[in-house]
């Protein structure tokens, strides 16, 4: 049976997309899975950067596409993990250099190799999202609860046809939700209407590790590797709560300790 | 003249209005004498590369502090089919045409403007949301900049994060570039893209956005000095990362109205530097690491502009 592919977008620049392709990808792959990522931003590629592997990079998906190499000579394994490869883009080429129909023959070679395929779906709407969208079963939308990003989120539901789309709400700032100066998940869920799959709380420490190009799931003990771990799960059909992100930190640490819930 | 009198103001009577102490004569009566020579606006690209570093808020902000310091200022959304700049402005409920509707003759420009209510010398031109970018000629959009900047001491315009269509179709009519970026690899390598695409008679300028002083410190954040090292631009403002910036958004305001605001001193402070006065640029610690790795990436990529 082929695996799954899924296209990482969001409409709007800046939500987390890489990031969260980079992440959930390490997370599925520390679950065994077979993982593949697809940097499909032509032009702008950053998944490489993210991943650390910007200096491996041979061939890319457009040689790919135009048959200039073989599939595993332009996949990059990710020595980290035990199965997590990754697909870079080109930086030379434009965006208009690929066809749908080249990249859904691409996806479908992948999907007959590995459990998983994310593909990272550059901003807007144009040629890039198409390209990016074209070969996928299945989208997962990153937003943040911001009014641009939410907007931009519903216009692009309306372009993926009858796909299967869940959410990613990503930078939630829980003491801003609190004081009224931030849309709560809920808030996000009704205006999108679409099933959440995970919630990602607003974290410096990814700052960092993107810089460093080490994404945060190696580090299991890290309070957003359990939370790409928990969205990974979720993917592959397990039941497992969303985080309670108020619950997070010194707060629900000490309420856990003292009414003996939670992990 | 009250407030609600000012409202029904067309736009020609705005300008001419606000043009009072401006020298002689309008714009458009300049252009109505063909021999006279027109004083054209300044026009200036506002993008990135990068997707969600701060474009539409620079321009939102720049927009509206221009307009403050009196100056006649139209702000351009070019993302055309992913519009936000009129959510920023909180103008949103007031868009009836758009940018394309002028381009296709469907309107005149001044159906399509929207004037903001509290600054009365800051018009939107917005995007249209229903329809995609390649519909946009250049050609056509570069002769609407031009128009524009017959009309405007200063257009503003907003482009899409990409260096696709809609990329081209917002640089085409401009003369200035602001690069907003932030302090992360990935924004800046985009910069560095950006930057090489742009018509080299452009004059760009930087703005770092985002920047969290504390993280410069501890030394998980790339400094100020580190971005304008590799980019090699003139700084033109430095805009701290503070929660002021989400609450303005939710709120449909620019964050130089939210008293008290960093991040509003520091946009007030570009407003001040775009129209000429020198004002100190506060710069933060120095972190090493990053600088390395991205120079190497970066060094790959465009050997023939890192050597000098």
């Amino acid at each position: 049976m082929p695996g799954t592919v899924y296209v990482i977008t969001s409409g709007k620049g800046g939500v987390g997309k890489t990031t969260t392709t980079a992440n959930l990808g390490g997370a599925l792959a520390k679950l065994g899975r077979q993982v593949a990522l697809v940097d499909a931003d032509i032009g702008l590629r950053n998944l490489d950067l993210v991943l650390g592997l910007e200096k491996r990079i041979v061939y890319d998906l457009v040689d790919l596409v135009e048959e200039r190499c073989q599939t595993r000579q332009a996949l990059i394994k990710d020595r980290r993990f035990d199965n997590l490869y990754l697909l870079p883009a080109s930086q030379v080429k434009d965006k208009e250099s690929v066809t749908e129909d080249q990249m859904r023959i691409v996806m479908r070679k992948l999907a007959a190799d590995f459990d998983d395929v994310l593909i990272d779906c550059p901003a807007g709407i144009e040629h890039g999202f198409r390209n990016a969208v074209a070969g996928a079963d299945q989208a997962l939308i990153v937003t943040t609860p911001e009014v641009a990003a939410i907007r931009d989120a519903d216009r692009i539901l309306g372009m993926l046809g009858n796909r299967r789309c869940r959410l990613i709400i990503n930078r939630v700032r829980v003491e801003m939700v609190r004081t009224g100066d931030m849309l709560s998940v809920d808030d996000v869920v009704e205006i999108l209407g679409r099933d959440v799959v995970g919630v990602v709380p607003d974290d410096e420490e990814i700052i960092d590790t993107t810089n460093r190009g080490e994404p945060i799931v190696l580090d299991a003990s890290r309070r957003l590797a359990r939370i790409y771990n928990a969205i990974a799960r979720r993917l592959l059909g397990e039941n497992v709560p969303l985080t309670n992100l108020s619950e997070d930190g010194l707060w629900g640490r000490l309420r856990r300790l003292v009414t003996g819930t939670g992990q | 003249m009250t407030d609600i009198n000012r409202e029904e103001m067309t736009v020609e009577e705005a300008l001419s209005l606000s043009n009072q102490e401006a020298p002689a004569e309008t714009a458009r009566e300049a252009i109505a004498r063909p021999d006279k020579k027109v004083s054209l606006g300044r026009t200036i690209v506002v993008t990135s590369g990068k997707g969600g570093v701060g474009k539409t808020t620079t321009t939102a902000n720049l927009g509206s502090g221009l307009a403050e310091a009196g100056k006649n200022v139209v702000v351009v959304d070019a993302d055309v089919g992913l519009r936000n700049l009129d959510v920023t402005l909180g103008l949103e409920n007031r868009v009836r045409k758009h940018l394309l509707d002028v381009i296709e003759e469907k309107c005149s420009l001044d159906e399509a403007l929207v004037r903001d209510r509290a600054r009365r010398t800051l018009f939107l031109l917005p995007a249209a949301q229903d329809r995609e970018k390649d519909d946009v000629p250049q050609d056509k959009m570069a002769a609407l900049v031009r128009t524009l900047a017959e009309r405007f001491d200063f257009v503003l315009i907003d482009s899409p994060a990409g260096i696709e269509q809609g990329f081209r179709n917002a640089v085409v009519g401009a003369k200035e570039a602001i690069i907003v970026t932030t302090p992360e690899v990935s924004a800046v390598r985009d910069a560095d893209r950006i930057i090489g695409l742009l018509p080299p008679d452009v004059e760009s300028r930087l703005i770092v956005n985002r920047v969290r002083p504390a993280l410069v410190k501890k030394g998980t954040m790339m400094s100020v000095s580190d971005v304008v090292d590799i980019l090699r631009l003139e700084l033109i403002g430095v805009v701290p990362d503070e929660k002021d910036i989400i609450i303005a958004a939710n709120r449909g305001t620019p964050v130089i109205d939210i008293p008290g605001s960093e991040t509003g001193a520091a946009f007030r402070r570009i407003v001040q530097r775009l129209l000429g006065e020198s004002i100190p640029i506060p710069t933060f610690q120095a972190a090493d690491g990053f600088l390395t790795r991205l120079k190497m990436t970066l060094g790959l990529q465009r050997p023939d502009t890192r050597g000098g």
